[in-house]
């Protein structure tokens, strides 16, 4: 019993990176109708900018609370920025393309990304600090819980509870899901649809680029393929919940951390990725709008 | 119409001079397949900066045969594509020897291509089953996991009395092998391997099978994959409150894998052949010495010396035989006894495998401080 409720406080961790980063998917397809494939490759950035911002910070000798949260508020901020520029340049000269005009940009805006890292961080891996976080450790009857995972649960817990009090309370929330609903009505209804689709850009970056730095903190290691990786699982999260839908993308991110544990822990840890797909087709074969989804996902 | 004869003379005479030009030219080019990216991309540059290094050496003094000597790189990316891609592509650039890779996956999908193109092949990549395919153009410069795996065994059972041991490796060619054979030399010494399993490469999140041999109780944990994802494994298992001892295969003796690690660094043991800088000999010495002031850092690994050495040895057969003729230079290198290398005297037996092996154990202390506790005489 101990050991299974071990795997799911680290499916927990895991998966609120997912959820956290599968937001942004589906906050831009629900408006744009668009896989944003660039996406995890703006979370692998953070991480990296993050990284730099840290040793910087370190180099000049910033207490370790002030260096955490200076990474976490340049990092987050240069990333948002990011994702409206790429909105700019790759998305909006497409929007009245045809859909696969837009998918291949978004593709080579993904590449790009990727490579511009490898060429400003190198090809080599990069490692964060041990001691972002204190490394206390929490025993409760035979489950350990360390501060990193603690911390990663909570302030994901509260971001999204954020974004879905934004997203429902306020005017500009309100904006947000008429847009989602009908692009044109909310336009002749006096709606700035250009702002919004920026609120989004910047909105879905900015919790992705903490997803990005919390990889980092948990996992230490980064490489510059990694965008591709964790921003699949989380595109495979984002479908499961139901793509477009935001409190979907939370629940699919979740379920995905606990099945990857489960399957690594007690089937194999080799086939933790391969079975991912093989959850993903059955979940477009007998549900494809998803747990929570209200739209079918159409085709790309 | 007579303009257009011209201009086919000329064409067909541009042709005929560009292709003899690319036969004619006084080089001997030397090819490195290695992974310059991806996960082994340091081990891969080092590999590369070690070759280019000594072929500047040698062109200093002159090349060989009264030619220079040209390196053409490949980047493998450390894949079985990878490989096979460099392979046809160094085989097309008309190299006589290539040194590289660093891990067997590339090294294998490579061999049967330079076999058939009669293209010399170097590697430190130890998978027992790249000498036994039979392929003449292929030589060992480093030990086998044979020789590796009968001293861990050693080292688990005789030495340190491990009674529970928990046996791990990555799904490569490399390590799958590695693991096995150790595995396989634990049993028949009468070690208690408890549990066999495997992770993938890269994934980073090895909570999950760490908590299931958490609750086997081990004494230890031996992978045998590499240092990427050693480092993470030893963090985690510490980070999961495990008290079994950790030891790693030679892949995981890289720099990088104690900046994964952090604190949880001590206490691990590394079996690995002499590190770089405690070599005895004044070859070693003189190649580091250069290395360093030539990259202003040290080698990355022991395996660039390995490939120094695979290099050397080709050299050295150039100058012997006097010719480039792969045949005749694989027919001298069979026979090679006792050739002073950097990391000791090489000799090749008929399939290509470099004779004898000097594996030891360190055990990490004070985060990157390490001493020798256990050693082949």
């Amino acid at each position: 019993m101990e050991i299974f409720l071990q795997q799911i406080v680290n499916g927990l961790a895991i998966g609120s990176i997912y959820a956290l980063v599968a937001i942004g998917y589906t906050m831009v397809y629900g408006v744009m109708k668009l896989i944003n494939f660039a996406h995890g490759d703006l979370v692998a950035l953070a991480a990296y900018i993050g990284l730099t911002v840290l040793m910087q910070a370190f180099g000049m000798h910033i207490t370790n609370l002030w260096a955490i949260i200076l990474m976490f508020v340049v990092s987050a901020l240069f990333i948002s920025l990011f994702g409206v520029l790429l909105e700019r340049l790759a998305y909006r000269p497409l929007r009245r393309a045809p859909r696969l005009s837009a998918v291949v940009s978004a593709l080579g805006a993904s590449l790009a990304i990727e490579n511009g890292i490898m060429l400003i961080w190198g090809p080599n891996i990069k490692v964060f600090p041990s001691n972002v976080f204190p490394s206390a450790s929490w025993h409760i009857s035979g489950v350990v819980i360390n501060s990193t995972q603690i911390a990663i649960l909570l302030l994901s817990v509260i971001l999204m509870l954020a974004l879905y009090i934004f997203i429902n309370k306020t005017k500009i929330g309100a904006a947000i899901r008429a847009s989602a609903i009908d692009q044109d009505a909310a336009k002749l209804m006096g709606i700035n649809v250009n702002g919004i689709i920026i609120a989004i850009f910047a909105l879905g970056s900015f919790l992705g680029s903490i997803g990005g730095l919390f990889i980092g903190i948990y996992y230490r290691e980064l490489y510059f393929q990694m965008g591709w990786i964790y921003g699949l699982n989380a595109f495979i999260a984002a479908i499961i919940g139901g793509i477009g839908n935001i409190p979907g993308a939370m629940l699919g991110g979740m379920l995905l951390g606990i099945f990857n544990v489960l399957i690594a822990g007690y089937v194999s840890n080799g086939w933790s990725e391969a079975l991912t797909f093989v959850l993903l087709i059955i979940i477009l074969i007998i549900k494809p709008t998803g747990i929570l989804g209200e739209r079918v996902a159409e085709k790309v | 119409m007579k303009l257009k004869n011209l201009l086919w003379v000329v064409v067909s005479l541009a042709f005929v001079f560009v292709s003899s030009s690319v036969f004619a030219a006084g080089v001997i080019k030397i090819g490195v397949q290695a992974p310059i990216t991806g996960s082994f991309a340091n081990e891969g540059q080092g590999i590369d900066n070690a070759v280019k290094m000594l072929v500047a050496q040698q062109n200093a003094k002159g090349g060989l045969l009264g030619k220079k000597l040209e390196v053409v790189t490949c980047d493998d990316e450390g894949t079985a594509v990878g490989g096979a891609i460099c392979a046809r592509k160094l085989v097309n650039d008309g190299v006589v020897a290539v040194i590289g890779t660093y891990s067997s996956t590339p090294a294998e999908s490579a061999e049967p291509i330079y076999a058939r193109a009669g293209v010399l092949q170097t590697s430190d990549a130890t998978a027992d089953s790249l000498t036994k395919h039979g392929y003449w153009t292929f030589f060992r410069n480093s030990c086998p996991n044979s020789a590796e795996a009968t001293f861990t065994a050693d080292f688990l059972v005789k030495d340190k009395h491990f009674k529970r041991i928990v046996v791990l490796s990555d799904y490569s060619t490399y390590a799958t092998d590695l693991a096995n054979a150790t595995e396989a030399t634990l049993k028949k010494i009468g070690g208690n391997v408890i549990y066999r399993g495997k992770i993938q490469a890269g994934s980073q999140n090895f909570t999950p099978i760490l908590t299931k041999i958490k609750s086997m109780n081990p004494d230890v944990i031996y992978f045998s994959g590499y240092y990427t994802d050693g480092g993470l494994i030893r963090a985690q298992e510490v980070s999961l409150g495990m008290k079994a001892a950790f030891v790693g295969g030679d892949s995981n003796d890289n720099p990088e894998f104690f900046k994964l690690a952090g604190k949880a660094s001590n206490g691990v043991y590394m079996i690995n052949v002499p590190r770089p800088d405690i070599l005895p000999y004044p070859l070693a010495k003189e190649f580091l010495r250069d290395y360093q002031a030539r990259y202003h850092m040290m080698p990355p690994s022991i395996w660039t010396l390995f490939n120094a050495d695979g290099l050397r040895a080709i050299m050295y057969a150039i100058e012997k035989t006097k010719t480039t003729d792969t045949k005749k230079l694989a027919a001298f290198l069979h026979n090679l006894k006792n050739f002073q290398g950097i990391t000791g005297p090489i000799t090749f037996t008929k399939d290509g495998e470099r004779a004898g092996s000097r594996f030891m154990a360190y055990e990490i202390y004070n985060n990157n401080q390490y001493k020798v506790v256990y050693k082949e005489d």
